[in-house]
């Protein structure tokens, strides 16, 4: 027993031995760059599933391999996850020798005298004053200079440029904070979309979102803030040329915390920050209020939200259907519309609202809404085509059985996606940490000189100075020139 | 002006500074073979009026547009090409007087632009997801440090050159090393340079390029400088993307070559304080780096679909 966890102890220390290597990181480094490459190359399932599931149809097998190796996760992956955790072993087994290091170098120690004349740098002189005073003031120009002085029998030894040191610790344990910062946002975090029509109100809870929302691991339903959202106005404005100019949602905000109400515009690039939450402005489309009669009955009478298959082409008709399962038999109507027909027939984008005209066609049968089914699509599998026609705005039709249609308003509705991320203030501070140590890491030079004070035959100091740059070497020699002059200088 | 006299004196102006700028660089090789320096400060002369051409080409294309001159790709590669240009001659050339290396550093400001001719657009609005202060921010700083990067480039391929060419002539002069007083660990010098550091930046006997060890030294000094910058563009990107879209990192194509791009220039520099990864080895890095900012660039914006497709 004792042998096997021994060895298993043994090998472990291997292992980490060689993840301190300089280059098992600068190879682990290297994977990583290459692993990242690999999800900019094939579609990536959480931000393109349609390119995946294209990718299926087109070309199955290339797909299979690919779900089988991991290729549509990358980011999500246990072996990309494996290589950066590998390398952030490696790289905190290197940082703690040296923060050790450093902080014990806090307070300056004696430190043994070097050959001081094999240095890259050196001088010497004769001077007339006894060895201690020479030090003392070796010691005050050298604190002058901002070196970093200590002892070293008998003489000095002085260090300037600590700040490369410090500078590249802080930058490294940074990237750490910076994983801790994503970990954490993630973890206490909520991203949904909310849509909302003009004139509606929207609570943040749980249910209220399109689709359930991506909810941290530890984030708990309390965590839900209950604000409302009152969508007052929805304003999608676009140049002579047709590219979108700005897409603006006037929101009336209700807090839950029973602060007062405020009226704010969500835009692109401007967000709201309620609660700790941040709404963006993320879509809109149009939502036309259609009534529907049975016997003078309203059976059908809110918004129904329009999708587009082409969000960026918007020459083609918005699609939505309404469902009627409490007619006998059941009706389902689909609908096309057409916010601006005139500029549909010439095949420009519809734009704006201008004489807008739904296109319906009714079926009759069986709904089947006993199945989970899309509020968007009719499933026509129970239904027979029926009838169908068009309206305008305003317009009623009668169908035969006493249904009556009327396209009674147009509104527009909002997408807003909600996010709660309590990681990000740790990722700022963590960014702008990474920046004061990747500065001075870079551009300080470490440098050290020592001087070396002994008596002289007959009177006065014999006085060495010796010194090197670890960075920069040709800057350091004028440096150490004026230093050395300024050291071998007799005070009056 | 009216916004299509603007246009006009951009695009004028446009194709002056790339006129000027190629006879420079031909003035500059021109020196290279024939030693005349008369040439050399003439080439410096219509670089600078190059320079100028092409300053005001920018400052009227913002004009005409209505906004920062940086909005799509062929603005990008026109303020990237002024930018190498820039640099080169403000401070680069002034710093380290390295006038032989004149003609590649403008040659590659001539390709970008001439790449930016190849996609030229008239001048007109951003799309709302562009029109935010921090395109003013995170732009600069990503073209300032491709600038820098790219001439960083041009020294680090020079260097392979005349390294090559300097393990042929002299297979003995091997160079002292820092001497062994760097005993602590920890201690490596890390801007180890192959030869030796007080070897003049001007050619030595019969190679017309500076020594290997200056172009090291000086695509070193470049990329030093370029990084801290690169870092401030991806965290800036970060911040505006959280602002735009919701999310400071989303794994978009865009954010991932650049996060490539600062991992290579990473390991490069990591590499040069790392034994058996210095010299040629870190150059390729340094090369690799390079080839992951122009895809980035070009592949990005134009053949994936993202967040970033502007071309």
């Amino acid at each position: 027993m004792a042998s096997t966890s021994e060895s298993l102890y043994r090998s472990l220390v291997s292992v980490l031995r060689m993840l301190r290597s300089m280059r098992t990181a600068l190879v682990l480094l290297l994977v990583v760059g290459a692993a990242s490459v690999l999800g900019s190359l094939v579609p990536q399932a959480p931000t393109a599933p349609g390119a995946v599931a294209d990718l299926f149809v087109t070309r199955p097998f290339l797909a299979r391999v690919y779900r089988a190796v991991g290729l549509f996760d990358v980011y999500g992956s246990w072996w990309f996850t494996l290589t950066y955790v590998l390398l952030l072993i490696s790289l905190a087994s290197c940082l703690v020798p040296r923060t050790r290091a450093l902080v014990r170098g806090l307070r300056p120690r004696p430190q043994p005298m070097r050959e001081l004349d094999g240095m890259r740098h050196f001088a010497e002189a004769v001077v007339p004053e006894a060895p201690e005073a020479v030090l003392a003031r070796s010691r005050t120009v050298l604190r002058r200079r901002r070196f970093r002085v200590a002892a070293a029998e008998p003489g000095l030894a002085a260090e300037k440029g600590g700040a490369r040191e410090w500078g590249s610790l802080l930058f490294h344990w940074s990237l750490f904070l910076i994983l801790m910062g994503a970990v954490y946002g993630k973890g206490f975090g909520l991203r949904g979309v909310a849509t909302i029509v003009e004139g509606e109100t929207w609570t943040e809870a749980h249910a209220s979102y399109d689709l359930p929302p991506e909810e941290g691991r530890y984030f708990t339903e309390g965590m839900h803030t209950g604000v409302q959202l009152r969508l007052e106005d929805f304003d999608a404005t676009y140049h002579s040329s047709g590219l979108p100019r700005d897409f603006v949602s006037r929101v009336e905000v209700i807090e839950a915390r029973g602060r007062p109400a405020a009226t704010t515009e969500v835009r692109v690039n401007h967000p709201l920050t309620v609660d700790g939450l941040k709404v963006f402005q993320q879509g809109y489309g149009w939502a036309p209020v259609i009534e529907v009669r049975h016997d003078g009955r309203l059976v059908a009478g809110g918004p129904a939200v329009f999708v587009t298959d082409a969000p960026n082409d918007q020459r083609r008709p918005w699609r939505g259907v309404i469902k009627l399962p409490s007619l006998d038999p059941q009706v389902g109507l689909a609908f096309r519309l057409l916010p601006d027909p005139l500029a549909g027939v010439a095949g420009a984008p519809m734009l704006e609202a201008r004489n807008p005209f739904l296109l319906w066609r009714a079926w009759r049968g069986d709904l089947r809404l006993t199945s989970a089914q899309s509020v968007f699509r009719l499933d026509t599998t129970g239904l027979e085509p029926w009838l169908d026609g068009g309206l305008g705005l305003g317009e009623t039709e009668e169908l035969p059985g006493g249904i009556e249609i009327t396209f009674r308003e147009l509104r527009e509705y909002t997408q807003l996606l909600v996010k709660r991320d309590p990681g990000t203030g740790l990722m700022l501070a963590a960014a702008i940490l990474i920046l004061v140590g990747l500065v001075p890491a870079l551009a300080s030079s470490r440098r050290r000189v020592w001087v070396r004070a002994t008596g002289a035959n007959g009177a006065g100091t014999r006085l060495q100075v010796g010194g090197f740059a670890l960075q920069r070497r040709a800057a350091f020699e004028e440096e150490f020139d004026a230093i050395a002059r300024e050291l071998s200088k007799v005070e009056r | 002006m009216s916004p299509g006299g603007l246009t006009t004196t951009s695009n004028l102006t446009f194709g002056l500074a790339l006129v000027l700028y190629l006879a420079a660089a031909v003035a500059s090789f021109h020196f290279l073979a024939f030693r005349r320096r008369g040439v050399l400060a003439a080439g410096r002369a219509v670089a600078f009026a190059g320079l100028a051409a092409h300053g005001v080409s920018v400052v009227t294309r913002g004009l005409a547009a209505g906004r920062v001159p940086w909005g799509n790709m062929y603005e990008y590669a026109s303020v990237l090409g002024f930018l190498i240009v820039a640099a080169y001659l403000v401070v680069i050339e002034r710093a380290w007087r390295t006038e032989e290396v004149r003609g590649f550093a403008i040659g590659t400001a001539v390709l970008a632009m001439a790449g930016a001719t190849l996609i030229y657009v008239p001048p007109g609005p951003l799309v709302p997801a562009l029109n935010s202060y921090w395109i003013q921010i995170h732009v600069v700083l990503a073209v300032l440090a491709s600038s820098l990067f790219i001439l960083a480039t041009v020294f680090t391929v020079l260097y392979l050159v005349q390294d090559r060419r300097e393990r042929r002539s002299a297979p003995v002069a091997v160079p002292a090393r820092e001497p062994a007083l760097v005993g602590a660990a920890g201690e490596r010098p890390e801007d180890y340079a192959p030869a030796d550091e007080e070897t003049s930046a001007l050619p030595a006997g019969r190679s017309s390029l500076p020594t290997s060890a200056a172009l090291d030294r000086m695509a070193y000094r470049t990329i030093v400088f370029a990084f801290p910058i690169w870092t401030m563009a991806v965290i800036a990107g970060a911040i505006w993307a959280e602002q735009a879209w919701g999310r400071y990192w989303g794994w978009d194509p865009k954010e991932v070559w650049s996060f490539v791009t600062w991992v290579v220039f990473a390991a490069y520099l990591h590499a040069r304080a790392t034994v058996g990864w210095r010299g040629r080895r870190a150059a390729a890095l340094a090369l690799v780096g390079f080839g992951a900012l122009v895809f980035n660039l070009v592949v990005v914006n134009t053949v994936i679909a993202g967040l970033h497709s502007y071309a």
